[in-house]
């Protein structure tokens, strides 16, 4: 009876909740299913190829940095937690579907082994490795990235716009045209379902985003405030830029990569604030940063954006805290008196 | 006086509170077993000094330990029999303590103390502090010191909570025990002169409040089903909207908190000329056979407590003293039931969770539950770098080791263990 049996010693808490990162990342890989979907809807198979393409070398080069690195293949496979598999996913539907095969694959090589797995692997990097890696992509074959986009299978539901298909950035370019009378030229009902517009596999179908957002939102993974605050923001900043004209916000809510910036790319955990009024702080700044830089600039800009203010995020962690539960304001008078 | 809601906390985490394994099972009381081992240090404070010798035959209810300073408690001995060891034992907290090792010689002969003359305060006090009576509820700090506070209190705060999960002792004690319990409120009233007293009762345990509403002059206040409520400072918020200032005690916002295990032990001091000898625990987890609540002798040793509930399971994994959030794991069965054990948990693999800590991913799960409103997650990888200076300054010495962060952190860090070495470190090298 009395045997010596030894019991496992930790630390309290001894019940822990279920929930652990790898589950985290695998919703937030099942969020993004419905995008893919409705990009292989509107692009066609060679958009399933780019984003399995850059899913897979983001696993793979995860995998054979831990290998070259240290570890033996068991525990790196105990210890994956999908968020390669994240970054490679939003890679590939961040970028349009006339890309060459080599893009998304050096995009996701970068943004795992520069962005993240240098800097020290999850939850270490500085800035969001997805965000990184396109913007990366984006800068080393621009002519790729930027030219030839295709028209979705699926052609406007209005029937206004589809001679002339236009991202995101081209919609806001026109928004402040004044020869377009400032109007954009894509109704907002096509811009909301993605269909006739061109731009990325992912972010064309805004319904496909929201769902995704909302099922995230729903299992309390992220915060639906927050891409409301960066995209509302955006839109509004977008309508003062205008001078006031509201028939703006929709339209540039609306169009390019905002929302899936907004609900995948700026909410990730280790590149966002930690608090509460620091988050708030983050997305305001987001929002305001991608509306100016897409009107200053007539390109889409909500990644620079996001890497722009991921690196603002340290300094945002390091004012903005909680106040302990009874804080009292006399802590100050206290040095003073003792200096 | 009346039953009123308590004030909304917006911090803290809601936990599976797996009562259900023993809230309907009425307090058994365990035979005496063959041989008590009575800690010297239950308490907070100065350990008590032994003031018997081996070979002494002592009575239940006679005196082995005797409080060595003004913040320490007296050790009865909880069984009639013969001393038969002194000694340096090594606990299942893996601590080495003094401890009294008494056995049983089958007759039930007790000690009481003297009628008490004048029931006013200092005579209560005294009684209070002769008893040993401590804080049950597992801080185990000297009652009769926070009965004599520097300052006139104007309200006295029951702990009613009970926000651990499993732990039912107290809510069967409510059911159970509800004249007794407010006798012993009325006594620890009296002796601090308040006329203002609280009842918290969290809002899982209807009956509880129910047995509590015949009292005229308890004002119970329903809590919300929340964890930490339990805890002194947001038991105090709740009830009374006053917020303890950090680095602060209850009683600088007038207030005392009590365990309802302690108003019994005060009770049975006062009116049943009782030394504090025994305690209630519940005995839960998925790793027993028969969960059950029971009153035990102290010193009972744990492999006693786990027959006498059916045996372990095979599976069992952890053994846990106390509360699944705030007790403490313990190595072996080599451990013996102090004043301040409330339960003794038996987890089974998949109930409790062993897997290995990953990499923070910043979600700030952590700084979103705190019920201090600290940072933890800066805490922590300020104290695992060494650097105590700045996890004092991210407010390491306001924890209050709850374990509401750990609880939901994804990456399953030991959010707590890193925290309370550096609150230790902090109060070793005095930064």
């Amino acid at each position: 009876m009395q045997e010596n049996k030894l019991y496992k010693y930790s630390s309290s808490p001894h019940v822990k909740a279920k929930r652990t990162t790898r589950q985290i990342m695998v919703r937030v890989c099942i969020a993004l299913i419905p995008a893919l979907i409705m990009g292989i809807i509107y692009f066609g198979y060679m958009a399933a190829v780019l984003v399995a393409l850059s899913t897979l070398s983001a696993i793979a080069s995860e995998f054979i940095y831990l290998l070259i690195t240290k570890n033996d293949f068991k525990s790196i496979l105990k210890q994956f937690d999908f968020t390669s598999c994240v970054t490679g996913m939003l890679i590939g539907l961040s970028i349009g579907v006339q890309t060459p095969v080599y893009v998304p694959i050096f995009a996701s090589v970068f943004a795992i082994i520069v962005v993240k797995m240098l800097f020290g692997g999850t939850g270490k990097n500085l800035v969001n490795p997805a965000v990184t890696g396109r913007i990366f992509a984006f800068i080393s074959f621009t002519a790729v990235m930027t030219g030839g986009w295709v028209a979705p299978a699926i052609g406007s539901l209005v029937g206004a716009s589809s001679i002339n298909p236009s991202t995101g950035a081209t919609i806001l370019t026109n928004m402040f045209d004044a020869e377009n009378g400032g109007m954009p030229m894509v109704s907002n009902l096509d811009l909301l379902l993605g269909t006739g517009v061109t731009g990325c596999i992912g972010e064309t179908c805004k319904v496909a985003l929201i769902l995704g957002g909302i099922y995230l939102a729903i299992d309390g993974i992220i915060n639906i405030l927050y891409p409301m605050i960066y995209v509302g923001v955006a839109g509004l900043f977008a309508v003062a830029l205008g001078g006031f004209d509201f028939a703006l916000f929709l339209p540039s809510i609306l169009s390019g990569g905002l929302m899936f910036g907004a609900i995948f790319m700026a909410t990730d955990y280790t590149t966002s604030p930690n608090t509460m009024l620091g988050n708030v702080i983050y997305f305001v700044l987001l929002g305001l940063i991608t509306t100016g830089l897409r009107v200053a600039t007539g390109i889409e800009t909500v990644s620079f954006a996001i890497l722009l203010m991921n690196l603002f995020v340290p300094l945002i962690d390091k004012f903005v805290l909680h106040k302990p539960f009874g804080y009292v304001k006399t802590k100050k008078v206290k040095e003073n008196k003792n200096g | 006086m009346s039953i009123r809601k308590g004030k909304n906390y917006p911090y803290g985490i809601h936990v599976k509170d797996m009562k259900e394994l023993c809230s309907n099972s009425p307090i058994e009381v365990m035979p005496s077993p063959d041989t008590v081992y009575l800690c010297m240090s239950q308490h907070i404070g100065a350990p008590a000094n032994p003031v018997v010798a081996v070979g002494d035959k002592v009575k239940k209810g006679q005196l082995v330990g005797e409080a060595s300073g003004p913040v320490s408690a007296n050790v009865y001995s909880s069984i009639c029999g013969e001393v038969v060891a002194i000694e340096d034992i090594v606990n299942g907290l893996g601590q080495k303590q003094k401890y009294v090792v008494v056995k049983n010689d089958g007759s039930n002969e007790e000690v009481l103390f003297p009628e008490i003359e004048n029931r006013l305060p200092p005579a209560l006090i005294e009684r209070i502090r002769l008893a040993g009576i401590v804080g049950l509820g597992g801080a185990g700090f000297p009652t009769a010191v926070k009965l004599t506070p520097k300052s006139q209190l104007d309200c006295l705060i029951i702990n009613g909570a009970e926000c651990e999960p499993y732990l039912n002792c107290d809510y069967r004690l409510m059911l159970e025990r509800t004249d007794d319990i407010y006798k012993g409120i009325k006594y620890v009233a009296k002796a601090l002169n308040v006329k203002n007293i609280i009842l918290g009762i969290e809002e899982n345990k209807p009956k509880a409040i129910e047995a509590f509403k015949i009292y005229e002059d308890l004002d119970v206040v329903i809590l919300k089903k929340q964890y930490p409520m339990g805890s002194e400072k947001h038991l105090i918020y709740c009830t009374t909207g006053r917020k303890v200032p950090v680095g602060k005690m209850p009683f600088d916002v007038g207030v005392c908190v009590q365990n309802i295990k302690t108003m019994i032990a005060c009770y049975e001091a006062i009116d049943l000329n009782k030394p504090l000898t025994e305690t209630v625990m519940t005995v839960s987890g998925y790793g027993i056979n028969t969960p059950k609540n029971i009153k035990l002798a102290l010193g009972t040793p744990f492999t006693d407590v786990t027959d006498f509930c059916g045996g372990m399971k095979d599976g069992a994994i952890k053994l846990v003293a106390g509360g699944p959030m705030m007790g403490k794991a313990l190595v072996g069965l080599n451990h013996y039931s102090r004043k301040t054990d409330s339960g003794l948990l038996v987890l089974v693999d998949g109930e409790t969770n062993v897997s290995q800590p990953t990499n923070c991913i910043n979600c700030a799960k952590c700084a979103k539950n705190c019920p201090m409103r600290l940072m933890p997650m800066y805490i922590e990888s300020y104290a695992l770098a060494g650097d105590f200076v700045n996890a004092k300054k991210y407010g390491a010495m306001n924890c209050l080791e709850c374990g509401s962060c750990a609880y939901n952190c994804p990456a399953k860090r030991s959010l707590v263990q890193s925290i309370s070495m550096a609150k230790n470190k902090i109060r070793e090298l005095k930064i």
